[in-house]
């Protein structure tokens, strides 16, 4: 064989080789990356959740049956912001006042969560 | 090089291309076998234990799970092609083969060279990783064949000065002469991709001086200089002579030349290790450097002083002259070497006009950078440090009062005074540390640690900017950004501490307050904070009583959604007091953390139309991607 067929024929080789394994892989990998994302989506929703967060009543609506707080990060729901949440009955915000530093239990199936329980700390 | 030079039917030409091929199937194998060792000495520095080194799993885990690694794997599966390919015994009769084996060769040896750039320094690039990575790719590409190319080059000159080689003589001037054109090319490539890399790397002349990676790179550039005046002596003298008459020009010339090569080689050899050094340094860039000059050159010693500034500007046009004489030397071949003179003449005598009112003593220290940010934390532990140690003499204030300072034999410096523009914080850092001699100032460096002195210097900034900041009012200074809002840290109640820095991007309206006095204001600003947070305003509220309570004192009416601090306060009020007293301030900050207006007042309601107007005036400037304010150096 002529030497210049056989590098000709070495590097179709070689980029096939590399090409079908980049092509394999990158599949292979954006597969498992969605497959990932499917898991965490049916991990988040559907299921109710509980989440126990400190933060400080910065406001309260009785009559809309909302209380504004300012609270640390809810994990794989919100980070630390201030923002209302519905209570799950008028009684939960009767014993907490504007500026109390408290402890708060929000429950539910996302995106329908309600504060369930709250207590002062120190 | 053997592409370079083309194929060639006489025997010694043949015989040298062989030998070549055989030195490189050999630095193949000597490459594949140092990177073996390499990779072992990574895994033991990944690992942080040297039995990692002989460890099969620790080098595994860094091959497969390191951006080095995996680099490393791209070029040994190269290099093992390559050597696999030239060890091939290829029948190169035909014009067509040797083009196809020699190009496979070269195509190979490129693929295993350029990935290196991927796991150098370059690839810690931020931002731009790409463009670093290409142009170092760029630079070893451009190295690779210009230093590969200096061996055979020599070979095949010495071979064909020799009596037996004289049938490939023509062939090897050929070869010299197209090398030669080459070699102009790829360094004129190194030059560019090297000085933009530099630039990345080393960022300013304090760190090409003084720190390590720096000075290597000087050492660098000096064997280069010295490789480039060897070259082109060559070229001038020597390239020409080699197809002259064989045996009383050419071949002598040939000889020598071929000599020269193999030293300029040897200082490319240097290189390489100087470069190896330089891989294994960290760029000067992360470096503190220390500045081994006792003066450095800045238009801030300019400042009001007008015939030093005369002085420099006529000493600047001078050597304008002579940087135009200079061009004009290089381009007109006629007058080329008194047309040079003359230049160096004016440049010389612009720059001893120029340069020496521009001078500004300098320290060792001078162009460190603080190692303590410009953090309220760290200015009110400075103010602590101020009022024991320097408030005697530099006076409580730091006006240069202090009752101790009246005796000394310089009076002691006003630290409020805006002189400071022409002292860097490393300055500072120097004359705290070791004293100002004949002047009285003592030196601090036994008595104050590290983190004391720069927090001490965080303070004086904060002084001299707060003392400056009195001619800040209401209404902002178009695109006019100079005073830094010292970042800080605070809390709401039981949540996560949060940073002034992360509203970066944001508009910051820092509300220091006082009840009863604010409440009118507050009430205010809470009523329409909705329509501040569609201006992109954040507001954070700070009670000058530093009160752990205020949110509960501020009451449930109006309601306050933004953020109030309960915990930092005192550090804040502290630091923000330097900059503005009032029983209410109001901070507006910008997106980028600079303060652009204050606003001093008795806590009544006012007008918040007026405030609106200067944030829309904010929102229509552009921002500037330049450094962030803390990373200023003063």
């Amino acid at each position: 064989m002529r030497a210049w067929k056989a590098v000709l024929l070495i590097d179709l080789a070689l980029i096939v080789g590399v090409g079908w394994g980049y092509a394999f892989w990158g599949l292979r990998a954006t597969r498992f990356q969605r497959e990932l994302a499917e898991a965490q989506a049916a991990a988040a929703s559907g299921i109710e959740r509980q989440w126990v967060v400190d933060g400080v009543v910065r406001a309260i609506f009785p009559e809309l049956g909302v209380i504004v707080l300012t609270h640390g990060d809810i994990e794989g729901y919100m980070p630390a912001m201030t923002m209302g949440f519905r209570v799950a009955s008028p009684r939960v915000q009767e014993s907490v006042a504007v500026g109390d530093a408290v402890r708060f239990t929000l429950k539910g199936v996302l995106p329908n969560v309600a504060v369930t329980a709250i207590e002062k700390i120190k | 090089m053997i592409v370079m030079a083309g194929r060639s039917d006489r025997p010694t030409a043949q015989r040298w291309e062989r030998r070549v091929l055989a030195w490189a199937w050999g630095c193949t194998l000597v490459a594949l076998a140092s990177g073996l060792v390499v990779v072992g000495a990574q895994a033991a520095l990944f690992e942080d234990r040297p039995a990692a080194a002989f460890d099969a799993r620790a080098i595994g885990r860094m091959l497969l799970e390191t951006q080095s690694g995996h680099v490393w794997l791209v070029r040994a599966g190269f290099l093992v092609l390559l050597a696999a390919f030239l060890s091939l015994r290829m029948s190169v009769e035909r014009r067509a083969d040797w083009r196809a084996a020699r190009g496979q060769a070269v195509l190979l040896g490129i693929a295993a060279l350029v990935p290196l750039a991927a796991a150098g320094h370059a690839a810690a690039v931020e931002p731009d990783t790409a463009r670093a990575i290409t142009l170092d790719a760029l630079h070893v590409l451009g190295a690779g064949i210009w230093v590969g190319g200096l061996v055979p080059l020599a070979l095949l000159l010495r071979a064909a000065s020799t009596d037996a080689g004289a049938d490939a003589r023509p062939y090897a001037v050929l070869a010299a002469r197209s090398f030669s054109r080459a070699a102009l090319g790829v360094i004129l490539l190194l030059v560019i991709t090297g000085t933009t890399l530099a630039i990345t790397h080393v960022g300013s002349v304090a760190g090409l001086v003084g720190t390590s990676y720096g000075r290597l790179l000087l050492a660098k550039l000096t064997l280069l200089v010295l490789i480039l005046v060897l070259a082109t002596l060559n070229r001038s003298v020597l390239l020409g002579r080699l197809g002259g008459d064989g045996p009383t020009i050419g071949r002598p010339a040939m000889r020598r030349l071929g000599g020269f090569v193999i030293v300029e080689a040897i200082l490319a050899l240097a290189i390489i290790a100087i470069v190896a050094a330089m891989s294994v340094t960290p760029p000067a860039r992360h470096q503190p450097p220390f500045w081994p000059f006792s003066f450095r050159l800045s238009l801030a010693a300019l400042d009001g002083r007008t015939v030093e500034a005369t002085r420099a500007l006529i000493g600047s046009q001078v050597a304008v002259i002579g940087l135009v004489a200079l061009i004009t030397g290089i381009a007109l071949r006629a007058w080329r070497l008194p047309l040079g003179m003359v230049a160096l003449a004016f440049l010389g005598a612009g720059a001893g006009l120029a340069l020496p009112p521009l001078a500004i003593d300098a320290y060792p220290t001078t162009y460190l950078r603080p190692s303590v940010p410009y953090q309220a934390g760290a200015i009110t532990a400075g103010a602590a440090l101020y009022q024991a140690s320097c408030a005697p003499c530099h006076g409580p204030r730091g006006a240069g009062d202090g009752p101790a300072g009246r005796n000394l034999p310089r009076s002691p410096a006003d630290l409020r005074a805006p002189h400071t523009a022409q002292h860097t914080a490393g300055d500072l850092f120097w004359w705290i540390s070791h004293g100002i001699a004949g002047s009285g100032m003592p030196g601090f460096e036994t008595q104050l640690d590290e983190e004391q002195r720069w927090e001490l210097i965080n303070y004086l900034r904060a002084l001299s900017a707060g003392y400056a900041a009195r001619g800040v009012g209401a209404t902002i200074e178009r695109d006019r950004r100079w005073l830094v809002a010292p970042d800080f840290a605070f809390t709401v109640g039981p949540t996560p501490a949060r940073a002034l820095k992360d509203y970066r991007g944001r508009t910051v309206l820092l509300v220091l307050y006082a009840l009863p006095g604010s409440r009118a204001r507050m009430t205010h600003i809470a009523e329409r904070e909705g329509t501040l947070a569609t201006l992109g305003v954040e507001v954070i509220a700070v009670p000058i009583d530093a009160d752990p309570q205020a949110i509960r004192h501020l009451g449930p009416d109006p309601r306050i959604m933004f953020p109030v601090v309960t915990e930092g306060a005192e550090t804040i009020v502290a630091t923000y007091r330097m900059f503005a007293v009032a029983p209410h301030v109001e901070f507006l900050i910008d997106r980028q953390g600079y303060i652009r207006a204050v606003t001093r007042s008795g806590g009544e309601a006012g007008d918040l139309d007026a405030l609106m107007t200067q944030v829309k005036q904010l929102n229509e400037e552009k921002i500037a991607t330049e450094a962030a304010p803390e990373e200023h150096v003063h």
